[in-house]
């Protein structure tokens, strides 16, 4: 027997920890070979019309997914080296030389890294197709989803994924060539400092937050800030944050934790001791991961809300500017009467007003087209003009940099403008956004060339492209709700699936990176929980030990992360001037749920650790 | 006749600056082939870190150590791994298996590391196993098998290279006494009939009993030493125990 064979016996026998590191780093190839799957495949760039744009943003998540990746199996292999430490030391105890165990661990992970590429690629290719109709559907193109293999992925997948594996098996030589024996005799005694928490850092911990929320909630338009900081300004939100994150937990857990220590009655109770000071222990080694974990939620949480937001609003978006489904310049058109809604053909003349530093083109319609057109729409309330008076209307109107219009000269009289509408009353792109309703009278008078115009309503509009094609082929001017909804489907489809897909990935992820450091803190404790089981604390209490000590670790970065989605999307949601409220309240929830289930796992397993450890001991 | 491990001047200083520390200061003293010597004092004296450092585990910050014609102090890290493969045995307090290997696994470990010979490793397993009374045991996980039976099969480990010296540091420390009495008898028998050299860090007289001379350390130096001679155990005991009066040592505390 060998020392090959018996380390591949030690593989064998150890599966359960090669099994986790082999699961993340299957799981890493998996995403990404999808990914570059999709991304290489020829039914959606031939699909969408969009597909340049869908291209881009699917090669900059590429990109971040990449980057990602690496820094989790980096994150893995550490934890899985840790595990290992125990037998290294006792093998270089034994007498092997360092460059032997360094040997034997390079090929060990070039061929875990090997094998996860196979396994990962296969899984890949059915998981590809799976998710590729998921996306086609997504966008709302039917095509149904051809089953070919990717070599462009392959080989992409192939050459990320060596260097990755390169890395982190050069990364475990040189672990072993820092190792220094003694350290393993003296790894548990090592006690880390319990850390002070000092109110200077509280302090800078909370200003860089508020400094960081309040630029973030600033108007981009008239904010100084982003002014004088130009496009840096995100990157020093984003610097804020983080800093800000790392100092509230290195520093408010330890202040709240030591204080909640030296209060007897909260202390004295059951082993809430144990539990604080357990976490205080640890405090300055959490308070890195914690932070990490803080800021992909938080990513998570952004990214996912802000897409699923917009596409949640894609409707509201196209129907706020395409009031009516169809509407062109020019005669009525043979359309089937089943479907038609309602319909109307009215028209309009042309008025140049001039405004303080330019001129601006408004439609002119009277008021009793502005009645019918509003009727249909189902307007609230339909005032009467009186005399001298006339409404505008400006679809695109925002206060923050839109003029109000007060007043009309028409035909050398002044007419105030007596109600203002910041909605479309007819298809922004047939007639423009902005429109003066004069009365009937008035507009005869007008001077100015008249044109015919068609509205038409119809039943189920997103469905109706045949008629909104023929449509578009035979009339001029012609915008159709139809078409705008399906197009912005199609590329908003496609940016809700690669959200979902990275939120998803980093949700897995994030969890991972929690479980990982739990089950370390698990291996590290035993002993404590050993010494409690025999001086008589029952199951009950220890396991509420253990789900304090693990909820801890995963409520603090989830409320803080939340806590960041939730101003980074209300800055987005200004910023777009979408309602966001219900996707991102969806979303959220949505991610706590799956953020619980990892919480459960955790403490599940947490616990088995630990029960092992004594009744073997 | 040389002496087989010629400790010369050893000091070891923790710490950096005027916070330097020194562990072990000013200690000489030699090991004959096939001697059986303890290494007792307080807690925080140095046994362990004295151990260590000649079990080249880690390293003086000044001084020789000598074993056979080796400079272990001055040796690099290379030499060091097979100097350790081909001379030394080690056992702890706390087991050091790997709970993925059987016993017989974690047995022949070392001599799987020098790429013996299958049926030379069969054989030396079954010799080394029958002299540590863990012969039915060899096929259980080291989770199936109890304290003292897990530290045999360590000492068996420690063993089974026929190492020119063994270490073990507080062997005992985690045993009931039934259990200790079986390791230390073993270790005993091992080192009167095959001539093996062990040297022990204990703080348990019991324990100290079994050698065949003392050395006492206190505040990191050599205090005293003290030789069984031609006593019984139980006369050595005794002796032991006095002497831990003498120089005001606990004798009674744990760990
Ligand atoms: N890595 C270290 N750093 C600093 N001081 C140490 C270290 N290891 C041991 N010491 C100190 O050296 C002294 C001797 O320790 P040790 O040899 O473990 O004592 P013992 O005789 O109980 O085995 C103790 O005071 C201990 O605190
Ligand atoms: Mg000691």
């Amino acid at each position: 027997m060998t020392l090959f064979d018996l380390a591949v016996k030690n593989i064998r026998r150890n599966m359960k920890s090669y099994s986790l590191y082999i699961g993340s780093t299957v799981f890493s190839i998996l995403i990404y070979f999808t990914f570059a799957t999709l991304k290489y495949s020829n039914d959606i760039s031939g699909a969408a019309a969009t597909s340049k744009q869908i291209q881009g943003v699917m090669g900059a998540a590429a990109f971040v997914l990449m980057i990602f990746v690496a820094i989790f199996i980096l994150y893995s292999n550490s934890f899985f080296m840790k595990k290992r430490k125990k037998e290294v030391a006792l093998y270089s105890l034994l007498g092997v030389r360092k460059r032997s165990i360094g040997c034997l661990l390079f090929f060990e992970n070039m061929v875990i890294g090997l094998l996860s590429l196979i396994i990962g690629v296969v899984l890949g290719f059915l998981l590809s197709r799976a998710l590729l109709s998921i996306l086609l559907k997504l966008m709302g193109l039917d095509v149904v989803a051809g089953f070919t293999f990717s070599t462009g992925a392959l080989i992409n997948t192939v050459i990320v994924f060596f260097i990755i594996f390169l890395v982190t098996s050069l990364m475990g030589y040189r672990v072993i060539y820092r190792f220094k024996l003694i350290d393993l005799f003296h790894a548990e005694k090592k006690g880390e400092e319990v850390p002070k928490a000092r109110i200077v850092t509280v302090f800078l911990g909370v200003l860089a937050l508020a400094a960081a929320y309040v630029i973030a909630l600033q108007d981009l338009m008239d904010s100084q800030v982003w002014q004088a900081l130009g496009l840096a300004t995100p990157i020093i939100i984003i610097a804020l944050t983080v800093i800000g994150s790392y100092l509230l937990f290195h520093s408010v857990l330890v202040y709240v934790l030591s204080a909640l220590k030296r209060n007897p009655r909260w202390a004295w109770k059951g082993l809430h001791m144990m539990t604080a000071s357990q976490l205080l222990y640890r405090i300055r080694g959490n308070a890195k991961t914690l932070t990490i974990i803080t800021v992909l939620s938080a990513t998570t949480i952004t990214s996912g809300g802000a897409v699923f937001g917009v596409y949640y609003n894609a409707e509201k978006n196209v129907e706020m500017y395409m009031p009516y489904t169809f509407m062109w310049e020019g005669d009525q058109q043979t359309i089937d009467p089943a479907i038609i809604e309602s319909e109307v053909s009215f028209n309009s003349k042309m008025i140049r007003v001039p405004l303080a530093s330019y001129e601006m083109e408004y439609a002119v319609i009277d008021e009793s087209t502005y009645q019918t057109l509003a009727k249909n729409l189902e307007w609230p309330e339909v005032q009467k003009l009186q005399k001298g008076e006339v409404f505008a209307i400006d679809a695109y109107f925002d206060e923050r940099w839109s003029d109000k219009l007060e007043s009309v000269n028409i035909n050398d009289t002044d007419y105030k403008v007596a109600k203002f509408f910041d909605q479309a009353l007819f298809n922004v792109g047939t007639l423009g956004a902005n429109a003066i309703v004069v009365p009937d009278q008035l507009y005869e008078e007008m001077d100015s060339d008249e044109k015919l115009l068609q509205a038409v309503n119809v039943i189920d509009y997103k469905k109706q492209r045949e008629v909104s094609d023929k449509l578009a082929a035979s009339t001029e001017n012609f915008s159709s709700a139809t078409a705008d909804y399906n197009s912005s489907i199609e590329s908003l489809g496609a940016l809700l699936f690669i959200g979902s897909f990275l939120g998803l990935v980093f949700l897995v992820a994030t969890g991972s990176i929690i479980f990982f450091k739990m089950m370390t803190e698990a291996e590290e404790d035993k002993a404590k929980y050993a010494i409690l089981h025999k001086i008589g604390v029952s199951n009950k209490d220890m396991k509420r030990t253990i789900r304090g000590q693990v909820g801890v670790i995963f409520i603090a970065p989830l409320l803080l992360g939340l806590l960041h989605g939730g101003v980074a999307l209300t800055a987005v949601s200004n910023l777009l001037m979408m309602d966001f409220l219900v996707p991102v309240v969806i979303w959220m929830v949505a991610y706590t749920l799956i953020y619980a289930i990892y919480y459960i796992a955790t403490v599940y397993n947490f616990n088995k650790i630990i029960r092992r450890s004594y009744s073997e001991g | 006749m040389e002496p087989l491990l010629l400790v010369k001047n050893v000091e070891k200083a923790y710490g950096k600056g005027t916070n330097t520390f020194n562990a072990l200061e000013n200690i000489s003293f030699e090991i004959d082939h096939g001697e059986f010597v303890g290494v007792m004092g307080p807690s925080g004296a140095g046994k362990s870190t004295l151990l260590n450092i000649l079990a080249t585990i880690d390293t003086p910050t000044s001084g020789d150590i000598l074993i056979g014609p080796d400079n272990i102090a001055k040796m690099d890290e290379e030499k060091l791994a097979d100097f350790r493969r081909d001379h030394l045995g080690f056992i702890f307090q706390d087991y050091n298996l790997l709970d993925s290997l059987t016993v017989r696994e974690n047995i022949l470990l070392p001599l799987a590391i020098a790429k013996k010979k299958p049926a030379v490793i069969k054989e030396r397993v079954e010799e080394i196993a029958a002299t540590f009374g863990i012969s039915n045991l060899l096929d259980k996980y080291p989770y199936q098998i109890s304290g003292g039976q897990k530290q045999r099969t360590a000492a068996s480990r420690a063993l089974i290279s026929k190492p020119k010296i063994i270490f073990a540091d507080e062997p005992t420390g985690a045993l009931d006494s039934k259990s200790a009495t079986d390791l230390l008898e073993s270790m005993s028998a091992l080192n009167e009939k095959h001539e093996a050299t062990i040297m022990m860090v204990t703080h348990d007289a019991y324990a100290a009993s079994f050698c065949r001379r003392i050395l006492f350390i206190r505040d990191g130096r050599l205090s005293k030493e003290i030789l069984r001679g031609r006593k019984t155990r139980k006369e050595f005991f005794q002796m032991i125990l006095d002497e831990l009066s003498q120089v005001g040592g606990e004798t009674n505390d744990v760990i």
